[in-house]
């Protein structure tokens, strides 16, 4: 059985445009022997039933996410294909913790870097979407991750870099400076804002910052590899590949904004040429077309993905379309969390199957409790409305018509509005 | 019905088609003598709210306010968020005396607890918000900094504060057992008596809960989440190893307080957990309950 690894295309020279689909494409490129699996480059993540990417298909079973991945293959394999399988206690922990470590403080750096430095993603990432995408995915997803980015790293507090808050904050300032009648309306300068002169000038605070932030990632890892080929001795281990993973994207990418590149060249150069040599070990160099032409010549085995039906064309459409109204939006969440969980080969134990069964059903409550909310306001509208005589007065235009005089009959009719809209 | 001058007694007026606009528009403005009545506020000013005093205090000491009931505040009892209890330990373990106040989030400058009120200077109490509590701590006993000594401190502190914590958002707010057994108990009860506010309330936590998850997956899985906070155990009992504290210090120090501050909420049967697998997975590491017991000596 051939394993299928579906994944976000290729773009940036990089085999796929994200770090976990990078991370599991290094690993199997490490662990699997290349006639027993194939890459495709589905880049839509309802390919798989859980809606994630990186998924591994075999047979019917379906598996996503990184770790989850590396665990199934160690399964499935018997042992053979672990990369992790001679690690010794010491190493198991660090290369536990790293991963963590990466897995997080590296994401946040390129949620930063690819997607909220507004000139990255408007010159940069949302095109290279733009070239793996098919219609209409390539006008939904790329918006959809690029505010998921954003949600991520609001706490951290950078939206300097992201020009689209700033002229928001730039507005309410504006707008808040006219209220409160301080200024003259004409003498408020409107200075054209973009990330380097908000970057050198005024934010240093922010600049500060960012230098704090890629201190952290970079520091313990430069340490972590002092002199070694790989973090944990002579042979690549899982942390090899999140490492390769996450830092060839903050490496490679060629950016009009490039600080994340240069502060990791800076800080971390021992880092950086590992990476480098790792990136071309795992990935070789890749175009975008390999991924559609089953890639003569490439070092990767590509799969050309199907090309979309009219039919997946539509459920796209109409998926997205649910997706953006609020109250269906749950329930379809709902529906999809339990359709995973029941379904027998989701591998999850009877216990653990039968906990997130209840809290779906928790769900379900919290839904019927919006349903009912959003009801018992729209009526409330309706009555109110009724009560003060909106639906009277175009009642009252119809009997102006007619000449009559009595205003009475407006009431009743008003009222089997409200009926007839079913409350 | 509500008076509407301008409606239909007075029926003579015409032409009719500025009618239907006037009439939206009187739909969506405020009546006149409404708006007579807001045109009078602000009517006074009040000067801004002092922070909740607690009633059985003198203000000597240091005040830390955690979450906390009101009689494990007096004997000085762990607190049961994991963010209380981490700042609580640490400033135990450092040897600064203060004392708790059970408290809220409403209370806090920064919106989340825990933050504290130094005793000295005198007069200028400006709370110390718990991101700034190291610092506060090093300047009172000249304590070290931990993260500089060790550059490990920054990387397996993110298996706490990411894996542990996400294992114990799902297992504490979304896992229905247990919301229903410990954090209504613990977080919506005690602010207030009113069936449809701790309703609102609990689906409040809850969201906020699923949303945190949320941000870093699609969805939510909660086997997953459990076989990484699997992963972080056993990292940490191997950083542990036959040690008494954590890389190897001869006092307990921030790092000691962080894990502490999950392990012995997993593991303290007060809790009154319905539902357990953390504490299954924290067990089979010896030397991690061990180290747990070491430090609650010190409450």
């Amino acid at each position: 059985m051939v394993l299928e690894l579906h994944v976000w295309g290729p773009g940036f020279s990089l085999p796929s445009v994200d770090a976990q689909c990078l991370a599991t494409i290094a690993y199997f490129s490490l662990a699997v022997p290349k006639d027993s699996w194939v890459l495709v480059a589905s880049s839509d993540p309802t390919v798989s039933p859980t809606h994630e990417l990186p998924a591994l298909k075999n047979g019917s079973t379906w598996v996503s996410r990184f770790r989850n991945i590396v665990d199934y293959l160690r399964q499935y394999s018997e042992g053979a294909w672990d990369l992790d399988r001679n690690l010794s206690a010491h190493d198991r922990a660090e290369n536990i913790a790293f991963s963590s470590f990466v897995e997080s403080h590296a994401q946040a750096l390129l949620d930063l870097s690819l997607y909220v430095t507004s000139q990255n993603y408007y010159n940069r990432t949302s095109p290279a979407y733009g070239a793996i995408l098919q219609w209409p995915n390539q006008w939904i997803l790329p918006p959809q991750l690029h505010a998921a980015a954003k949600t991520r790293t609001e706490p951290l507090g950078l939206s300097s870099l992201d020009l689209e808050a700033t002229e928001e904050q730039r507005k309410r300032d504006h707008s808040a400076a006219v209220a409160a009648g301080r200024i003259p309306q004409n003498f408020i300068s409107r200075p054209r804002e973009t990330v380097s002169n908000l970057l050198g000038k005024s934010s240093q605070q922010h600049q500060f910052r960012l230098e704090a932030l890629t201190g952290d990632l970079f520091v313990p890892l430069e340490e972590l590899l002092d002199g070694k080929t790989h973090p944990s001795g002579q042979t690549p281990s899982s942390l090899d590949c999140l490492l390769v993973g996450y830092l060839s994207l903050a490496l490679v990418p060629e950016l009009p904004h490039p600080w994340l590149r240069d502060s990791m060249q800076r800080k971390a150069p021992r880092l950086s040429q590992y990476v480098e040599r790792m990136r071309q070990e795992v990935y070789g160099t890749v175009n975008v077309s390999d991924a559609f032409n089953s890639g003569a010549g490439s070092s990767l085995p590509w799969q050309a993905p199907e090309r979309a039906s009219l039919a997946s064309i539509g459920t796209s459409l109409l998926t997205s379309l649910a997706d953006s109204t609020p109250i269906l939006k749950d329930i379809r969440m709902n529906n999809r969390l339990r359709e995973a969980v029941e379904s027998p080969n989701a591998g999850l134990s009877q216990v653990e199957s039968k906990a997130v069964s209840q809290y779906v059903q928790g769900q379900g409550k919290d839904i019927l409790l919006s349903v009912a909310t959003v009801v018992g306001g729209v009526a409330a509208l309706v009555g109110y409305m009724a009560h003060t005589g909106i639906f009277s007065a175009a009642q009252e235009e119809e009997k102006k018509e007619k000449e009559s005089e009595d205003f009475q009959p407006a009431m009743p009719e008003s009222m089997s509005v409200a009926d007839a809209l079913g409350f | 019905m509500a008076s509407n001058p301008a409606g239909h007694d007075v029926p003579e007026q015409r032409p009719d088609s500025r009618r239907v606009p006037r009439r939206v528009r009187d739909f969506f403005s405020v009546p006149a003598p409404v708006k007579r009545i807001f045109d009078r506020f602000p009517l006074v000013t009040y000067p801004a709210n002092d922070l909740p005093h607690y009633p059985g205090s003198g203000r000597q000491g240091n005040q830390l306010f955690v979450f906390i009931d009101a009689t494990g505040a007096r004997r000085g009892r762990p607190s049961f968020n994991p963010q209380c209890l981490k700042w609580q330990a640490y400033l135990k373990f450092v040897g600064i005396d203060f004392e708790l106040v059970p408290s809220n989030n409403h209370a806090s400058p920064s919106g989340a607890l825990p933050f504290l009120l130094p005793a000295l200077p005198i007069g200028i109490g400006a709370p110390i918000p718990s991101n700034k509590l190291q610092k506060w701590a090093i300047e009172e006993v000249h304590c070290e900094e931990e993260q500089q000594l060790n550059v490990r401190f920054e990387v397996y502190s993110s298996l706490l504060d990411n894996r542990i914590r996400s294992a114990w958002l799902y297992h504490l707010y979304l896992n229905h057992d247990n919301f229903g057994a410990v954090a209504r108990r613990l977080y919506v009860d005690p602010s207030t008596t009113n069936a449809a506010v701790r309703a609102a309330l609990a689906a409040q936590l809850q969201q906020a809960a699923r949303d945190e998850l949320l941000k870093s997956s699609p969805y939510i899985d909660a086997s997953a989440l459990e076989a990484e906070a699997a992963e972080a155990f056993e990292a940490l009992s191997t950083l542990l190893g036959q040690k008494d504290y954590f890389f190897d210090r001869p006092n307990p120090g921030l790092f000691d307080a962080s894990v502490f501050a999950y392990t012995h909420l997993i593991l303290d049967e007060k809790m009154g957990w319905k539902y357990n697998r953390l504490q299954q997975l924290l067990s089979q590491h010896k030397n991690l309950v061990q180290h747990r017991a070491r430090l609650l000596e010190f409450f």
